[in-house]
């Protein structure tokens, strides 16, 4: 069905039809203007049409935003997949419209200054007020918030238990040589961060031009013990789970699935303080449907999705009501730690104003 | 009055490369000069202005790292496509020459992977090389290996990469050879025979020489695309196996796209490609046209 045709065919709900009378009733009794009445039908005509998101594979589902259906029968979203931050933007420059769409916490300043994203307003999310406080305010760039926070883990060591055995809790068991040939990196610029915390540096998300370079020769350094760079989960969980690594950088949602194999893992939180990431729902510049939008950020952060996610994803919900029933995921989120997110225990995500620079020497590191 | 004839248009080659050469320019000539302005800032992903500039071009001739994963690269493929065609020509010599009733039989056996997806083949090779695969369980069998020590350079390596793409090019390879040996005038080799040649002197003076068009096409078809090869390598790979065709893909999809590079990147892999291309042509020129009398 085109987009002509649902909007010919679009059904109204009796509040549609109640607020469309009473917006054109009454403001023509009060106002005596046509065209305020003008104004709520074309608010209404605006809003038809598919919801259109982009988001990363497997946030399509629908017990994810279930309770957007509710709100709007019949009514299901259009999703595109972004595979990353990178592609996302390729997207946007591209011409793109998303009404929504999911980068991550690190990612929030870089879109709200490029034009492509307008602020939400918090008032027509009425879950917000059960997300946690620092992740919402980790959403937030000139006092407006861009970003509704979503899913959140940690970045950490998975290995295994009964083949390694860690000197130290420390990033330094990503290059353990007694384990060379056993080890998986993430397949991103993140890692020089981490290297930065293990040499010890003040702003590992802001390295001077020497601190870049030591984190990089540090990384490339140790490259060789490094079986693989993974960029798909599911890929470093099939190696892990075949026995070709013991070790790897990884996420929560790693560890449940890879005991849920029957092996022997622990995950690892280093000391000088795990990675962490939150997805941040992000709306339109300009887009027509921000109501829908909202309704569906709402519904995201709803408790019932939430639940949803924690339980079947093995990701951590921002709303603070959540709860999986895993005693194994509840123990690795940390949930019931207040402390777990905070510094210097983790070190949330954040803008990066060198990231290109980052991204350069990563790349560098993969080549060498 | 016998007057001037008025010449007749012929439209009959324009009516038949006119598609093509459209198809030619709107989807190879044009993206490559996109691809060009990129390179050069013309266009750029960013929407702030910019000047054109040749800085992308200045840091790739000078950055060590480019470069030498270029020749990386190179390296792997000139391998591959020797051991490739080394494989294929035998097999392609029985079948054009063999004189077997089975030889469209065989080569349809031949050319049978063709029908599974790409990815499906390149992924069963995990299988088959992981610490837990084919190959090491039949080594811990053997008593060869202990359970906790396989051979892990199988799999996440550079020879890994080069196994699979042998064997994903190797049916590719055969055909052009194949076809080749096929059309090769067989009275020349009964000639040969009649004046005492050895079946070897018969193959390296006569069948070679005259197959040498079809080896260098089948070596060209499998070294020109495995130069920029990145789906095996990031498959595969691990970290020594990542070649230059991972780096143009990293450039423009991850981390922070850095269109530019990505750009200069491609453009050098084609102008080098076309260069060895041009190179291969010109030899292949010069032998057919034989020493002059």
């Amino acid at each position: 069905m085109g987009e002509g045709e649902k909007l010919l065919e679009r059904r109204f709900s009796r509040e549609d039809l109640l607020k469309l009378a009473a917006a054109a009733g009454g403001a023509g009794l009060l106002a005596g203007r046509a065209g305020a009445a003008n104004a709520a039908l074309a608010r209404l005509a605006k809003e038809s049409g598919q919801l259109q998101v982009l988001d990363w594979a497997g946030y399509e589902v629908k017990p994810l935003w279930a309770t957007y259906q509710k709100k709007y029968p019949g009514e299901k979203p259009k999703v595109t997949f972004m595979t990353n931050e990178a592609n996302a933007f390729a997207k946007l420059r591209a011409g793109f419209k998303p009404d929504v769409f999911r980068p991550y916490v690190g990612y929030v300043r870089d879109f709200a200054e490029s034009g492509f994203t307008q602020p939400w307003d918090p008032k027509l999310i009425t879950n917000l007020k059960y997300l946690n406080p620092t992740m919402v305010k980790a959403g937030q760039y000139n006092g407006k918030q861009y970003g509704i926070p979503n899913d959140w883990g940690f970045d950490a060591i998975l290995y295994r238990t009964d083949k390694v055995h860690p000197t130290a809790k420390s990033w330094s068991l990503l290059f353990d040589k007694r384990y060379s040939g056993k080890i998986a990196w993430y397949d991103d610029l993140n890692q020089l961060v981490w290297a930065g915390y293990y040499l010890g540096f003040k702003q590992p998300y802001n390295q001077t031009d020497d601190e870049l370079k030591r984190s990089q020769k540090l990384l490339i350094s140790k490259k060789k013990m490094v079986r693989m760079f993974w960029s798909s989960e599911t890929d470093m969980q099939n190696a892990f789970a075949s026995g070709d690594l013991w070790i790897a950088y990884a996420w929560p949602a790693d560890w449940v699935a890879m005991k849920g194999k029957g092996l022997k893992v622990a995950y690892m939180h280093p000391r000088e303080g795990a990675l962490s990431w939150i997805g941040m729902l992000m709306l339109g510049k300009g887009t027509p449907r921000s109501e829908h939008a909202h309704a569906y950020a709402d519904a995201w952060s709803s408790l019932q999705s939430s639940n949803w996610l924690e339980n079947n994803y093995g990701y951590g919900a921002a709303n603070t009501k959540a709860r999986p029933t895993s005693k194994d995921l509840l123990k690795v989120l940390k949930v019931t730690d207040p402390g777990a997110l905070r510094e210097p225990r983790a070190h949330i995500d954040r803008y990066m104003p060198r990231r290109a620079q980052y991204a350069r020497l990563w790349q560098e590191v993969k080549a060498s | 009055m016998a007057g001037r004839r008025r010449k007749r248009l012929d439209l009959t080659t324009p009516g038949l490369l006119g598609l093509p050469v459209m198809w030619l320019v709107a989807f190879f000539l044009v993206p490559i000069g996109i691809v060009g302005a990129y390179s050069i800032d013309i266009f750029s992903i960013y929407p702030a202005k910019h000047p054109v500039t040749l800085a992308g071009w200045d840091d790739f001739v000078h950055s060590a790292i480019y470069l030498k994963l270029f020749w990386k690269s190179v390296r792997m493929s000139l391998l591959v496509s020797v051991v490739v065609v080394l494989l294929a020509y035998p097999v392609a010599y029985y079948l054009a020459l063999s004189g077997t009733k089975r030889k469209y039989v065989l080569l349809l056996i031949l050319i049978a992977p063709f029908l599974t997806s790409y990815l499906l083949r390149v992924l069963a090779w995990k299988v088959i090389l992981g610490s837990n695969g084919v190959v090491n369980s039949f080594l811990y069998w053997l008593g060869v290996r202990a359970h906790d020590d396989p051979v892990s350079q199988l799999l996440y390596s550079r020879f890994a990469v080069m196994l699979v793409l042998v064997y994903v090019w190797l049916p590719f390879v055969a055909l052009p050879i194949f076809v080749s040996l096929e059309t090769l005038d067989r009275h020349l080799l009964e000639a040969a025979s009649d004046l005492y040649a050895s079946r070897w002197q018969a193959f390296r003076r006569v069948t070679l020489p005259l197959s040498l068009p079809g080896v260098v096409a089948a070596f060209l078809f499998v070294f020109i695309p495995t130069v920029g090869e990145f789906v095996t390598p990031s498959l595969v790979g691990g970290t020594s196996g990542y070649m230059y065709g991972n780096q143009i893909s990293d450039l423009f999809g991850t981390g922070f796209p850095d269109w530019r590079t990505g750009s200069v990147l491609a453009l050098f892999l084609l102008l080098m490609v076309a260069l060895l291309t041009g190179v291969f042509a010109r030899f292949l020129g010069m032998r057919q046209a034989g020493p002059a009398h």
